[in-house]
């Protein structure tokens, strides 16, 4: 339970009203950054940042106490997009519309479950054999090779198959999405 | 972009991803179809548990942040001073400007980023603290900077136990069973109530590292105390003058400490030696008595295992709260029961319930409360109930069901039928006098009505005793920043008061209304 009192104090950089707030916020804000993002490192460094900012923000405007964590979702998904910007800037591929802020009024957990159950209801729909090299590669984590020996096929059968299973399945998010 | 590139740059993807790479290292593309598919990675791996940061991740993360925005307040509080002095910036080259702008930063940021960190682990190491022996050195200075050693004193302490040495030899020794006194000048053996035990020093380290942390504080120094390097705190109480405390930076623990100058006199506690978390021998808090000596018995109380007994020993029934005690203390005309942290002391009451001048009143058992520092006291069937320590609150309200704390946002004064305006600059220069260990009765209600009161009554002066003597007067309520005291005979009835600078038990009292009779 954070206080009023650690919102005040945490804003001058009070330490253990930071901790306070930290310990209670972190892993919902840390998890939602990482599904955007994908990266552990990218995921901690924008955590931080979501803090930072948003407690420079209560230094001159009042906390929005009663949904914190959505206010801080909002900022960091605004980071992220800045982020994604520079990098877009850059040369490196972004898909804007994974990051519109507008969505955080709707985040919430009903959200999240709603999104999985569509994208599981996607993936059902793909062969069994585009499903397990998917879960093999995407969702176990296994290189290209372990994942050949797995399902008994050669490294670029592996990669033209995954490939296929990817591009049913956003042809499939794209037709009922 | 040939299908093969595609295939194999997805592919890359979801390694990169899979070994916690960041996403940069795809490289630049303009193909639709491949940051399609990379979206379609991203989203499919929102099914996979995140990977989570390493143990320890939201201290760190938090002690980062507080780093950050201290840095940011630095640099913003650093940045509207230096606009100011154009003259000496247009003497420095440009270069040289640079380098000492950086320096001053780097400066202000260390010094701003570690002061937390200080009384941080000042904190941890003291909750870590298991014993220590040390010989502790109390020095006093005059304004004319003349210093004195007012004396040394050596200091074993395990647990709840501890061994006081003073100069002239005297030794009291408390090991949670017993507590006695050893005079060698007198040769005897005083033996002391255990409980409650007000013994201690005025340099307690636990104590220090909660004021520190209570009250606003920066690093102002590194400096050499008796032999080992400490960090120079400045403390600051809100109101209050600034005092120093040095932290050992190998231990963490503080071992020196400075009093503000009050009344031209300024106090150094200095652990001239100190062994943390050493071994203590055993023997040292082992009651013997030394050859030749006499033992003293100052009804010191005796540990005993039941009630019953208690009962028996001290002629009392006492008030039992629900918890059960760890200890038991029976004396002649009293019981102790023994909390660990905190003690209730269960006597006969003598004579009327007179209150502590400085205390705050609160109600118990349809009566008067008394508030005072750690401790609670109130009447109840025919016993006088004193608890103190941490759990006081608690332990009190198992006794008295009904008992109120003085409430300090409850408006005790806005009642009175004539408003008496205050000068606040005359009063702030009244707290400070008493700061300084002058006019000591402006802490006290009863003194500052009694003044206002006679001062009514002879306007030219209070010549020696007052018209309308101290008994008189009566306090019927204090919540800790308000407070109204009766007057039975005189042209007033009651008299309201205030804290207007400081409302803890430093706070000067005003008086800012009154009743006529």
């Amino acid at each position: 339970m954070i206080s009023a009192d650690d919102y005040k104090k945490a804003k001058e950089g009070d330490l253990k009203a930071i901790e306070n707030i930290c310990v209670v916020t972190w892993e919902p804000l840390y998890r939602f950054i990482y599904y955007k993002v994908q990266n552990r490192e990218e995921a901690e460094d924008i955590t931080q940042e979501t803090y930072v900012k948003t407690l420079t923000y209560l230094q001159k405007n009042n906390a929005p106490q009663k949904n914190f964590l959505g206010f801080m979702k909002t900022v960091s998904l605004n980071i992220i997009r800045d982020r994604w910007r520079r990098k877009k800037r850059a040369g490196v591929i972004v898909n804007f519309q994974e990051i519109n802020p507008e969505e955080t009024v709707n985040i919430d957990e009903q959200n999240d479950i709603a999104q999985r159950l569509f994208l599981k209801s996607a993936l059902a729909k793909l062969s069994q054999e585009q499903q397990m090299i998917l879960d093999l590669r995407i969702i176990k984590g296994y290189s290209v090779a372990e994942t050949a020996k797995l399902v008994g096929k050669t490294e670029a059968a592996v990669r033209t198959a995954q490939h296929r299973a990817l591009l049913a399945l956003a042809r499939i998010l794209d037709d009922e999405g | 972009m040939s299908k093969y590139n595609t295939e194999e740059k997805v592919s890359d993807y979801i390694d990169a991803l899979n070994n916690e790479q960041k996403s940069e290292i795809i490289g630049t593309t303009d193909d639709q179809e491949l940051e399609k598919l990379m979206a379609t990675v991203r989203l499919v791996r929102t099914l996979r548990e995140p990977t989570l940061p390493e143990e320890g991740y939201p201290h760190r993360l938090a002690q980062a942040v507080s780093d950050k925005l201290k840095k940011e307040k630095q640099s913003s509080s650093n940045q509207s001073v230096k606009s100011a002095p154009k003259s000496i910036r247009r003497i420095l080259p440009p270069m040289a400007a640079l380098a000492a702008s950086l320096l001053m930063l780097l400066l202000i940021n260390w010094f701003g980023l570690f002061d937390q960190d200080v009384v941080y682990a000042m904190e941890k190491a003291v909750a870590q603290l298991s014993n220590y022996h040390g010989i502790l050195e109390i020095r006093t200075k005059n304004a004319a900077g003349v210093e004195w050693l007012v004396r040394q004193v050596e200091i074993w302490s395990e647990d709840d136990k501890y061994a006081i040495k003073q100069d002239d030899g005297t030794v009291t020794v408390n090991n949670g069973q017993q507590k006695w006194q050893i005079s060698q000048e007198k040769k005897e053996v005083v033996l002391l109530p255990l409980l409650p035990d007000p013994t201690g020093n005025s340099f307690d380290l636990r104590d220090e590292a909660k004021r520190a942390k209570q009250y606003p504080h920066t690093i102002v120094g590194s400096e050499l105390v008796a032999g080992r390097q400490t960090t120079k705190l400045a403390i600051s109480p809100p109101g209050g003058r600034e005092y120093y405390l040095w932290v050992d930076t190998e231990t963490n623990l503080p071992i020196q400490l400075q009093t503000a100058m009050q009344n031209a006199l300024q106090t150094t506690y200095t652990f001239v030696s100190f062994e943390p978390n050493t071994e203590i021998n055993p023997q040292r808090f082992a009651y013997q008595v030394p050859e030749g000596y006499q033992v003293v018995e100052n009804n010191p109380g005796q540990l005993v295992a039941t009630i019953e007994e208690a009962v028996a020993i001290s002629g009392l029934n006492p008030l039992l709260p629900e918890q059960a005690p760890t200890r038991i203390l029976a004396f002649e005309d009293g019981i102790v029961f023994d909390y660990g942290d905190t003690t209730i002391k269960e006597t006969l009451p003598e004579g009327e319930f007179v209150l502590a001048p400085d205390a705050f009143l609160g109600t118990a058992a349809s009566g008067q409360l008394e508030v005072w520092q750690e401790r609670l006291r109130w009447r109840q069937d025919g016993i006088e109930i004193q608890v103190e320590g941490v759990q006081r609150v608690e332990l009190a309200r198992q006794i008295a069901p009904d008992l109120a704390l003085p409430n300090s946002n409850q408006d005790l004064v806005s009642k009175a039928q004539v408003k008496v305006s205050v000068d606040k600059e005359i009063v702030e220069a009244d707290q400070k006098q008493v700061d300084r260990g002058s006019s000591p009765w402006q802490l006290d209600p009863l003194q500052v009505a009694l003044v206002f009161v006679n001062l009514k009554v002879t306007p030219e002066g209070i010549q020696g005793e007052p018209v309308i003597p101290m008994s008189s007067f009566k306090l019927v309520e204090n919540n800790s920043a308000e407070a109204v005291v009766e007057v039975a005979n005189g042209p007033i009835e009651r008299v309201y008061l205030k804290k207007l600078v400081r409302q803890d038990d430093t706070g000067i009292w005003s008086v800012v209304g009154y009743d006529p009779r």
